[in-house]
């Protein structure tokens, strides 16, 4: 306690006015998002009193047991010309909640108003979403804290960094729809370009380790994507099963490539600014250091991060399919069929972002090292 | 040929020739998680088995893998063990009551025509299942952050035996926060990589904004999105911390 009054007391004015100042803009952010009903159009209602009503164990054809609930709930209606009026909704639920969800008082959702009843002034509706943006903006507010306790400066980076490339994500995706005939691919190209130098400025500032880690990475992308260009046009794309992408009204196949292309720039960034700086550190501690020793430490720390970024990698694209796996194998889908329907496509990615990973660590090295070479013979 | 056998083949060839005998165990070590979260899969299946309590057993055997068969059994990564599974608990209780509360587990209206032919009332507790994907996908990158911070905070010790407690902490966190960015970077770009269809297609569908925020899908994206961003950032002064207590004795 002692520690946290003498921390208040080391602050400056200024800084103690700016927390306070952050401090109240979550405050008031998180009271808007509870209070925002009057932007939106779809009428809202605010769960009031739930009521379980009946209960029905049922079995699909497979055997498995659930139940179905049927709960009735009112509701007081929180924007437009019903403002302030009660609601009464009936919602089913199943044990599983694969496609539906129990309610509790509190809990606020989207309806739709279908009768009034004339005689005691009752409007009966149907639950049409959930209103999710106050979970959405406290788990932000959570990441952003977080991020800047722990983080500080850096933490601040990655925020900054993080809303700029889903920005500009956001943008060249509207460029592509809005120009359908120009190539995915190439309008990603661009963006990878920007993505790359904008997130390893940000990461590392404006210095030449940074440079040799731009080109490292922009040369460790486009060569794994020229990889699995080459394997899945050598291979006719056997093996991958696209019908998890058919919801797409676009070339599902320049979409998967693009994804699987921008999936793995995060981490050849990684690898990239990992390999140059720790070349440049050695350097800057013996600058008389012979190449051939930096390449035998460079090749050293390689060896130590390909593994841990590929199961990164490995993970975050395939865990998505674990629901889905779980339903087909729940549905009686034989397992060959269920693992190349949905995961073939996230083994592929998962696969050549790993290439990816690993021809960066000789790329960034040898880049790093022609960096280092031209600075020597310049001096 | 297969185009997956093919380029398995491709990435064994690349890890075998750069990374040796390590490049050899990193490539199996893809091969033994992939079965562990197969395993886990089939144990999901099961009503009576708590998909929590499941998860936590699966990264305790993923985390052996990354740390222990990768690299070896030593004090390093005994510590990033215990950090990683220490950070996956507390991780996985916010994203429980998140997804509890968000409601975003199992499917959205926009997927539920593609799946018309299953039966969804199959018995497993969906919202303990989307709160073990969340931190399986993160759990790499958990991993990661804790050998990352762990290792060199054991050189620095070594370096330096009368490093007090506080100092070995401190320079613990500072090790964290410069790996922090390229690893929130891998992180949201595998994660719009993996997203990049359902984006394009949300865009298609031309949602209002509010539609958009609201929508099951998205909304469980965003909240995946960062909590594996707290979760890579919540592992640095956890790590820091077990490793400075492990390293230095109290005095």
């Amino acid at each position: 306690m002692n520690s946290f009054i003498n921390l208040f007391k080391n602050m400056s004015y200024k800084r103690i006015i700016s927390l306070s100042l952050f401090v109240l803009f979550i405050v008031a952010s998180i009271v808007f998002v509870q209070h925002n009903h009057f932007l939106y159009e779809r009428p809202i209602a605010k769960v009031l009193e739930t009521e379980l009503v009946d209960k029905t164990a049922t079995e699909n054809p497979f055997g498995h047991k659930d139940a179905l609930f049927t709960q009735r709930l009112i509701a007081e209606i929180k924007n437009g010309e019903e403002k302030g009026r009660l609601i009464h909704l009936v919602n089913e639920f199943s044990v599983s909640k694969a496609y539906d969800h129990e309610f509790e008082a509190g809990d606020e959702l989207f309806v739709s108003i279908d009768s009034e009843n004339a005689e005691n002034g009752d409007i009966h509706g149907s639950i049409q979403d959930v209103k999710r943006d106050t979970y959405l903006l406290y788990v932000a507010w959570v990441f952003v804290l977080v991020l800047l306790i722990v983080g500080r400066k850096q933490g601040l980076f990655s925020i900054i960094s993080l809303v700029i490339n889903a920005i500009l994500l956001s943008y060249a995706l509207d460029i592509y729809l809005s120009n359908p005939h120009w190539s995915l691919l190439l309008i990603s190209s661009f963006a990878v370009v920007l993505f790359t130098v904008i997130s390893l400025l940000l990461v590392n500032g404006l210095n030449e380790k940074t440079y040799a880690a731009i080109i490292a990475t922009l040369l460790g992308t486009f060569a794994s994507l020229f990889i699995a260009w080459l394997v899945l046009w050598l291979t006719t794309e056997k093996g991958l099963r696209y019908e998890e992408l058919q919801f797409i009204t676009r070339p599902y196949q320049v979409v998967f490539l693009t994804g699987l292309f921008l999936g793995s720039l995060g981490a050849v960034m990684d690898i990239a600014i990992t390999m140059s700086s720790s070349i440049f550190n050695m350097i800057e501690k013996n600058p008389k250091i012979p190449v051939k020793a930096l390449i035998k430490s460079g090749m050293e720390i390689g060896k130590d991060i390909m593994g841990t970024m590929t199961n990164i990698l490995f993970f975050v694209y395939i865990s998505g399919s674990i629901p889905i796996l779980i339903l087909y194998f729940k549905n009686g889908s034989p397992l060959g069929f269920a693992l190349s329907m949905n995961l073939s496509l996230e083994l592929a990615r998962a696969l050549a972002g790993g290439i990816g990973i690993v021809l960066t660590i000789p790329i960034g090295l040898y880049v790093t090292i022609f960096f280092i070479k031209r600075k020597r013979a310049g001096l | 040929m297969n185009a997956l056998v093919v380029l398995a083949a491709i990435l064994f060839i690349l890890m075998t020739v750069i990374g040796k005998g390590k490049g050899v165990r990193s490539f199996f070590a893809l091969f033994f998680n992939f079965a562990v979260i197969f395993i886990t899969i089939i144990f999901l299946n099961d009503p009576n088995v708590n998909p929590i309590t499941m998860t936590i057993i699966a990264c305790i055997f993923i985390s052996i893998i990354n740390l222990f068969y990768i690299n070896d059994v030593n004090k390093t990564t005994k510590t990033a063990f215990l950090s990683t599974v220490i950070s996956t608990v507390i991780l996985l209780v916010f994203i429980f009551i998140v997804t509890d509360k968000a409601r975003i587990q199992g499917f959205g209206e926009e997927e539920i025509q593609e799946l018309g032919m299953f039966s969804l009332y199959i018995g497993v507790d969906f919202v303990k299942i989307a709160s073990a994907v969340i931190i399986m996908s993160t759990i790499g990158a958990i991993t990661d952050a804790a050998i990352a911070i762990s290792s060199p905070m054991r050189e620095i010790h070594f370096h330096n035996p009368d490093i007090s407690r506080q100092e070995l902490f401190k320079s613990g966190l500072s090790i964290g926060r410069d790996i922090l960015g390229t690893s929130t970077n891998t992180l949201f770009f595998a994660f719009f990589g993996s997203y990049l269809a359902l984006l394009i297609w949300f865009k298609d569908l031309t949602y209002t904004p509010g539609e958009i925020i609201n929508s099951k899908i998205f909304s469980a994206e965003m909240i995946t999105i960062l909590c594996a961003g707290i979760g890579v950032t919540l592992v640095i002064p956890i790590t820091s911390w077990i490793t400075a207590y492990y390293l230095v004795a109290r005095k």
